[in-house]
């Protein structure tokens, strides 16, 4: 290792002249319809760029900072996994191995040469614990600039069509922000946003209001995003009682389908077995209440178990939701369903109908959308008060250790059932958006695997933080969109994800900032023997 | 009262099967206090690969010979869950050995929906339901009204014989009795000389290689399976091992029996029991663990 050491430099240059050769030459022989002109040579086009711009993060491992190996690592795997899997992409793609060009192979190996390099070196220092404060109207706007770049990047992401290039993209962006992670930047911005949290809230808003704009009147996205909304309120909310809390609840669904009923049943469908109809606003909170009400039911003879049962009874229940709405025909009719549940209308204002504004075409699910922001505003700040607040530490408590919380004079099942029944409240408002964002409920929709999907939005986004949740949910959605001939394996890969993120980093790709702080003061206590089972054992997720 | 007895005949040929999973979930809990989630998809790996021993791997003359071919789809069936549970132990579960328990848990979630997946997409057509051979005689018996198929005769005597032969090697055998230290206290077992961790996967192994049985009379008796049996199968042999009292091993085989009689006596005298037949496992489940969590035999775990 040590004589790999010696040649870093120049391995770094030879690899890094390679990826610029590279890039500028073609990495395609014939044209086949691979996105990008890969033959042209001269220009670093389609995929060839997210490997050219890797290359000065890379070139930052150099400089003598903190998290040095894991910029310059991530970045130069970043670079070898675009071009390997473009390699690969366009072999299969174009027929054989022959249709691959030498750039896309030198890219490759340059990549690799540049993974070389980092391997050897030591492992980083810490990241500095005082984070620098700039004068605030520099900091806000650093907010303002992160929020920008985010609404362009996901502009930018949605308007990649190929499969091949999404994947590069994702590559790209994944290793990507794990180098610049690696620098303490996502560390500092969430220091930075914890402490503007108001302006920061408020430009986010506005940042996640301006995306029906960016378009074009084109409905398809709106309708995926406000989906994506509708899930992450109900995220958000099962990240109270898992993330917050710690209690495993896998038939969390059934408190989404409870709202996605109560807003079918009471908002004059076509089809209601009740023929009541009842104002939007006055549904979500009886949705929500209704829900809450089950999840006080379901929790108060269930929370005086220990974990591992709550999460089977949880299913169990959840199972029995799903099967009672299947065979309680004089409410739920049954399989069928309830559909034909209008569009929304407050006033004169009718949400099933497309919009100008601005000169811009809004298409009618941008209302859906806005409605949902609404929601997702509220949880969002719901959770953060309650995170800081004397319940969230209490709920901490309890998710660490649960007796000597109680000893600590902590009302553990008092509290533990008002996680429920937040969670259950969040899942319930969702629920009945749902219902008139899909026009039908049927059981169908309320199965198992729904449960362990929202689990896995909030596991892989973090356990216990709202841009975890959120990063979850839309990862969640976005990604099988995108990749539609991977929509089989959607299931399989969340398994496998679930799998490898407890092995590998169970506090999630947005880690709290407790969290963060436990791993730094552990780091300390650790160096003396004190932390045992490693840091994956007490850095975990409970 | 003939159709009660013939009900009870038939819960009792269910909750063998129950029985046989159970122990599984049972004795893992017991060793490591892990719900091993995945075990209802061992189960299924095992229906699985003793349906591809009888397709793939037997010559027609001897696949049509019942003495000869269902040894032979047991042992591929039990080879198979062995197999899988041993890498599943190795590469998830270990590695998290010592983490918060939330984390196994999730781990446990993902190893279940990856088999199943795995097992849809890789399985020739394996969306679909796959026929399952008989294996021996479709013929019944008539005992004072009462129909009973052989199969049913086969399944649980079986069942019966492997529950006893798994009891007598724990209390009898020096790996048993190194199971029972290391159930107690992990750490003084391994002071004491265990090697817990080959324990561990001996466990694993014991139950795997049940639920691999299992899988093979599940669909001998159903005369079909899909990727989708090991879930709810899992879930109530975990009723039944709470019933019973988890981490007892007698209490698993009886709460496995006493799930499978409540399942057919249910299904038989509540109306439309039929349509709710998955969820009286579950109204039993959390009247047990409301009312007298500690199982009907008791745990016999050491509490730390």
């Amino acid at each position: 290792m040590s004589r790999v050491a010696r040649f870093r430099l120049p391995l770094l240059a030879v690899g890094a002249v390679l990826v610029i050769a590279g890039t500028f030459s073609p990495w395609a022989t014939r044209a086949f319809g691979f996105p990008g002109k890969m033959t042209l040579s001269g220009f670093p086009g389609g995929a060839r760029i997210y490997a050219l711009v890797l290359l000065p993060v890379v070139v930052l491992g150099v400089v003598d900072a903190g998290g040095r190996r894991r910029a310059g690592l991530f970045g130069a795997i970043g670079v070898f996994a675009v071009g390997a899997f473009n390699v690969i992409a366009i072999a299969n793609d174009g027929g054989g191995v022959d249709a691959v060009a030498f750039g896309a192979w030198i890219t490759a190996v340059g990549g690799a040469l540049l993974v070389l390099a980092f391997v050897s070196l030591p492992p980083d220092r810490p990241v500095p614990s005082e984070w620098r404060t700039l004068p605030a109207p520099a900091e806000l706007a650093i907010i303002a600039a992160f929020l920008g770049l985010l609404l362009f990047g996901v502009d930018n992401a949605l308007s990649v069509n190929e499969s091949s290039r999404f994947i590069s993209f994702l590559l790209f962006a994944g290793f990507g922000i794990a180098a610049v992670g690696g620098l303490g930047l996502f560390g500092w911005l969430q220091e930075l946003f914890a402490r503007h949290r108001q302006v920061a809230l408020v430009a986010g808003l506005v940042t996640a209001a301006a995306f029906p704009f960016t378009q074009n009147g084109n409905a398809y996205w709106i309708r995926v995003f406000a989906s994506i909304g509708v899930f992450a309120t109900a995220a958000i909310g099962l990240n109270v009682v898992v993330g917050l809390a710690g209690l495993l609840d896998l038939g969390y669904i059934a408190f989404f389908g409870v709202g996605a009923y109560v807003g079918g049943l009471l908002g004059n469908a076509g089809l209601s077995t009740m023929h009541v109809h009842v104002p939007f606003v006055l549904v979500i909170f009886v949705g929500a209440s209704i829900s809450a009400l089950f999840g006080v039911i379901i929790g108060t003879p269930t929370l005086r178990l220990r974990g591992d049962y709550l999460a089977i009874v949880t299913l169990g229940f959840g199972e029995i939701f799903r099967i009672t709405a299947n065979n309680w025909d004089g409410l739920t009719r049954g399989p069928n369903g309830i559909s034909g549940i209008p569009g929304l209308a407050v006033g004169s204002f009718k949400f099933a109908q497309s919009h100008e504004v601005f000169g811009i075409t809004l298409p009618y699910f941008a209302n859906y959308y806005f409605i949902e922001l609404l929601l997702l505003v509220v949880a969002i700040i719901g959770f953060t008060r309650l995170n800081s607040s004397r319940i969230g530490r209490a709920w901490v408590a309890i998710r660490e250790d649960e007796v000597a919380a109680a000893a600590m004079g902590v009302d553990t099942i008092r509290l533990k059932l008002l996680a429920f029944a937040i969670g259950a409240f969040l899942a319930g408002a969702a629920g009945t958006v749902n219902a008139h964002l899909a026009t039908q409920v049927s059981p169908d929709s309320y199965t198992f695997l729904e449960s362990i999907l929202l689990l896995a939005a909030v596991v892989l986004g973090g356990m216990g933080t709202v841009p975890g949740a959120l990063l979850g949910s839309a990862a969640l959605f976005v990604i099988p969109e995108k990749l539609r001939s991977f929509q089989d394996y959607r299931l399989l890969l969340f398994g496998a994800a679930l799998i490898v993120m407890m092995r590998f980093r169970p506090e999630g790709i947005v880690p709290s900032q407790r969290r963060r702080r436990e791993f730094r003061e552990e780091g300390a206590i650790g160096a003396s023997g004190a932390a045992p089972g490693g840091p994956v054992a007490t850095g975990g997720a409970t | 009262m003939t159709q009660f007895v013939q009900q009870l005949v038939n819960g009792t040929v269910l909750g063998a099967t129950y029985g046989l999973i159970a122990l599984g979930y049972t004795m893992v809990y017991g060793i490591i206090q892990l719900i091993n989630f995945a075990h209802g998809e061992i189960f299924m790996v095992g229906a699985f690969a003793g349906l591809s021993v009888w397709k793939y791997a037997l010559p027609d003359s001897l696949a049509h010979n019942g003495w000869v071919a269902l040894p032979l789809v047991l042992v591929g069936a039990m080879l198979a869950s062995v197999i899988t549970a041993v890498v599943m132990e190795r590469f998830a579960y270990r590695p998290l050995r010592h983490a918060p328990r939330l984390a196994p848990l999730i781990t446990a979630i993902g190893v279940s929906i990856f088999l199943q997946e795995a097992m849809r997409l890789n399985y020739p057509n394996g969306r679909r339901q796959q026929a399952f051979p008989r294996l021996i005689s479709s013929g019944t018996f008539t005992a004072g009204g009462v129909t009973i198929p052989w199969v049913s005769v086969f399944v649980v005597v079986t069942a019966v014989g492997l529950m006893i032969a798994l009891q007598t090697f724990v209390r009898r055998s020096k790996t048993g009795k190194a199971m029972r230290a290391t159930s107690q206290d992990p750490d003084t077992a391994r002071l004491m000389g265990i090697d817990t961790d080959r324990i561990i996967v001996i466990t694993f192994i014991l139950g795997a290689a049940l639920a691999g049985v299992a899988g093979v009379m599940q669909g001998m008796r159903f005369a079909q399976i899909d990727f989708r049996i090991g879930f709810i199968a899992g879930l109530k042999a975990f009723t039944a091992a709470v019933l019973g009292g988890i981490g007892n091993i007698a209490g698993a085989v009886l709460g496995g029996f006493l799930l499978g009689i409540v399942e057919a006596l249910a299904t038989q005298y509540v109306p439309q029991g039929s349509a709710w037949k998955d969820v009286w496992a579950f109204v039993v489940l959390i009247l047990v663990l409301v009312f007298r969590p500690q199982g009907l035999l008791h745990e016999r775990v050491a509490r730390t």
